[in-house]
């Protein structure tokens, strides 16, 4: 065992990739609009298969040394999107809140920076299409010139420790029902209601002091 | 108590166990960070008295026992006994 062995030793997003068939698009949206500085770029000759093109692979800075960045081939034709987006498209049969599950989200740290970014796309062609209020957090969101959703987050309040074990009993109860034939929402609520009594006594006691 | 919900006590969820405890047969305990919520009889939960916003409304319940939700919607969660 190294000394490493039972540590969480990574540091957010270096980066996330996606293609896009709209640079100038990508540019506008991200740089232009949002203010997100390009921050790395590669120029480079198609490599490996016969069949890889040229592309580009550029970055945006999305804060906190995290980049999103996007592949743009030479030559290579656009998919045509009737729901989705350039990269994953879908039938008509398929719901949208299934297509709007994948998604980025960026942090923000307040509502004025929130309210900052929600006023730069409102001002653009990509304006906010819903702004929510969830459990614990605000969000705005639209979608990208690429068809991804994106969305801009800010925390309504801090994470709470008993929200930590909460979501452990959750991802515990989950794990233990899921492989049931027909397992739904009620076996889960029961056998987290199990766990609960199981251990949430003892994470309280454990929690005075710290 | 034949009927226990529990529900995480985080701030959101915490006018939704004050309703809970108005309403007539129901008690109110804790175990660990969680409210427990019991009852010998069906419980109704009225939603608009909680005030709870459509995601917090619909992500209160932490846990069932003894119980099965038989509503949960915008106006109400009943739990009646399994």
């Amino acid at each position: 065992m190294s000394s490493l062995s039972d540590q969480h030793l990574v540091r957010g997003v270096d980066h996330a990739a996606f293609p896009t068939f709209d640079p100038s698009g990508t540019v506008r949206f991200y740089r232009d609009t949002l203010g997100f500085p390009v921050v790395h770029s590669i120029c480079a000759a198609g490599w490996g298969p016969d069949d890889h093109p040229d592309f580009i692979h550029f970055f945006f800075d999305i804060g906190n040394d995290d980049r999103v960045a996007f592949f743009y081939y030479f030559g290579l034709p656009a998919p045509e999107v009737s729901k989705g987006d350039v990269y994953a498209q879908f039938g008509d049969e398929t719901p949208e809140w299934f297509v709007r599950s994948r998604h980025l989200a960026i942090h923000v740290d307040s509502e004025d920076h929130l309210l900052e970014y929600r006023r730069r796309l409102d001002a653009s062609q990509w304006p906010v299409e819903m702004q929510i209020q969830h459990e614990t957090i605000e969000s705005i969101y639209t979608h990208d010139p690429n068809g991804y959703m994106v969305e801009i987050t800010r925390a309504l309040r801090p994470v709470t420790p008993q929200e930590d074990l909460d979501a452990n009993l959750t991802i515990d109860a989950l794990v233990d029902i899921v492989q049931r034939p027909g397992a739904g929402m009620d076996d889960l609520l029961v056998r987290k209601a199990e766990l609960i009594v199981e251990r949430a006594e003892a994470w309280q006691e454990g929690q005075v002091g710290r | 108590m034949t009927h226990r919900l529990f529900m995480l006590d985080v701030p959101e969820n915490t006018s939704i166990a004050a309703v809970a405890e108005e309403v007539p047969g129901v008690e109110v305990d804790r175990i660990g960070p969680y409210f427990v919520i019991a009852s010998e009889e069906p419980v109704v939960i009225d939603r608009r008295a909680t005030g709870a916003r459509h995601a917090v409304w619909y992500s209160c319940i932490g846990g069932l026992d003894g119980c099965r939700i038989v509503q949960w919607d915008k106006d109400a969660l009943r739990l009646e006994r399994r």
